[in-house]
């Protein structure tokens, strides 16, 4: 497990996001400029300051790091998965903790929308690399995967549509106060109902939105950001766990012994819990995996997230969930936008849907792959 | 006759016993000598207990609809008269699973947990699918 001593010794101190949407005149290399700029210029730094680099979804770090004029110590790049977003970032303070590199640049972007990327058909790649198998049945796509995982979920412990549709109403009422979501209109849970079926029981309102857009990060030191623009946001906790064997399959058990390898250790590391965050940012591909992270790590009993969520995850509620709209309603930014939402509600910028006073917010990925990070204001 | 419109198996060595037993009316699946795990998808390791030895074997076909979800959407060319059509999780007896079609029973009528046995649609001459039926329901093919 993580070393409990990195708690805190690391910042981020600067966020930068693009505009999201249909942004055709800007591939993924633009899109990361675009927002590392951002982030650069929200922590008062330069590219010059940068001497790490980490990419996400963007094609090739190498031709990222010419085009920007970047000559760190440390480089790398992950697949194109929105799982890698909390790897990515876990990976930023342990590259700093060994001294590879002192302010690290975490960039993402991504022009999925404008590209025509999908998500199921004959390129679908989901999985564990042997999804065309599959095909002549006409398996595809994240989406079924998780509608399968729903159907499972419904008939173990009696989760509902309702319960479903309860998640995506709430969030695309976080996006109505958020000018950057791309979808900000609000709907009741009768227009949810009525919302199409892709692949049932989900509904096209429980997918996320497919977007071109970027986000930056840049973590350093908690030294080092002491004297930046912003005041730090402090990586609190932090945990990685995997469950790729027979994961060709919808997991039995809903990611659900992972998320607590997890949730132990990045509720050891921040010295907190459930009952200690004031927001929770939860990757939200498709409403059912809201209910899985909520389950899995520790805020409601296995089987009771449907019911439990009700009326809790709204801004005023127990546990405001995605205050941005998170991927059903402000785009689908792969866990990247949720942790730049983080560290603005930390930072109380989030105007109309501020936590007002908000000093934890816990991000959790559930996936074959579950991170998860406690970000916090404080520093001790 | 309509030619056949959906995706077709992509076979190579290592999977291509699976599509040969179908097409004998067989559900054959990859088997570790050294500790006769079932497995699917075929790889030349054995995950369970890393074996580098493995036969193809036939199973029962009998096994259990673990999941099921209903496609209202065709991503493939073939299947947009066929929407809402079923796929489904079963896992057989010898514990290995697959993602299949349920056939032999109206989509309203799935249940997980319903016992399922395996059954052979020959999609074209040389292609039959692996699908699923409930247990002891008479042998649903499709026509020729």
């Amino acid at each position: 497990m993580p070393d409990k001593r990195l708690s805190r010794r690391t910042a981020v101190v600067g966020v930068g996001t693009t505009a999201y949407g249909k942004l055709p005149e800007h591939d993924a290399y633009d899109l990361g400029v675009w927002a590392l700029r951002e982030a650069l210029d929200d922590a008062g730094l330069g590219v010059a300051d940068v001497d790490g680099l980490i990419v996400n979804r963007i094609p090739d770090y190498q031709r990222f790091g010419e085009i920007i004029g970047l000559n760190p110590r440390y480089a790398s790049i992950t697949p194109g998965q929105g799982r890698f977003s909390g790897h990515c970032i876990e990976t930023a303070v342990a590259v700093i903790d060994a001294g590879l590199a002192t302010t690290v640049a975490l960039v993402y972007g991504n022009n999925g929308r404008s590209a025509g990327d999908r998500y199921g058909g004959a390129t679908d790649a989901y999985g564990s690399g042997g999804a065309g198998f599959w095909f002549p049945w006409g398996m595809t796509s994240p989406g079924a995967f998780h509608a399968l995982m729903a159907q499972r979920h419904m008939h173990l412990y009696g989760t509902t549509s309702d319960d479903l549709g309860e998640v995506a109403v709430t969030f695309r009422r976080h996006a109505a106060l958020n000018p950057s979501a791309v979808m900000r209109a609000p709907f009741t849970l009768e227009a949810y109902h009525a919302s199409r079926y892709v692949v049932e029981p989900l509904h096209l309102l429980d997918y996320c939105l497919i977007n071109d857009g970027g986000v930056a990060l840049i973590v350093t030191s908690a030294e080092r950001a002491r004297d930046r623009r912003k005041p730090p946001v402090y990586i609190a906790g932090f945990g990685q766990a995997l469950q790729l064997a027979d994961s060709t399959f919808p997991p039995d058990d809903f990611w659900r012994a992972p998320m607590a390898l997890v949730a132990r250790d990045v509720y050891g590391m921040a010295g907190l819990g459930p009952a200690d965050m004031d927001a929770l940012m939860i990757y939200d591909n498709f409403t059912p995996t809201v209910l899985f992270a909520l389950e899995g790590f520790g805020y409601c009993p296995v089987g009771e997230g449907g019911r439990w969520a009700r009326g809790r995850l709204g801004l005023g509620g127990e546990f405001p969930t995605n205050t941005s709209g998170g991927h059903l309603s402000e785009s689908y930014m792969q866990g990247w936008a949720l942790n730049a939402e983080a560290v603005r509600q930390l930072r109380g910028e989030c105007g109309a849907r501020q936590v007002a006073g908000a000093r934890h917010v816990h991000y959790m990925a559930c996936a074959p792959m579950v991170t998860s990070i406690v970000y916090g204001s404080e520093r001790g | 006759m309509t030619p056949y419109g959906k995706p077709l198996p992509v076979t190579d060595e290592r999977n291509r016993p699976f599509w040969e037993g179908a097409r004998r009316g067989e559900l054959c699946l990859q088997r570790c000598v050294g500790c006769h795990a079932f497995r699917l998808p075929a790889s030349r390791y054995c995950p369970g207990c890393g074996g580098d030895g493995s036969e193809w074997a036939r199973v029962t076909g009998r096994g259990t609809l673990e999941s099921f979800c209903h496609f209202h959407k065709a991503y493939f060319p073939g299947f947009e008269g066929e929407v809402p059509y079923n796929v489904a999780v079963v896992r057989l007896a010898e514990g290995a699973r697959l993602f299949t079609n349920i056939v032999g029973v109206a989509n309203d009528r799935l249940r997980i947990g319903m016992r399922v046995e395996a059954c052979f649609d020959p999609v074209t001459p040389e292609v039959t699918l692996v699908k699923f039926k409930p247990a002891g329901a008479p042998a649903a093919r499709s026509v020729e």
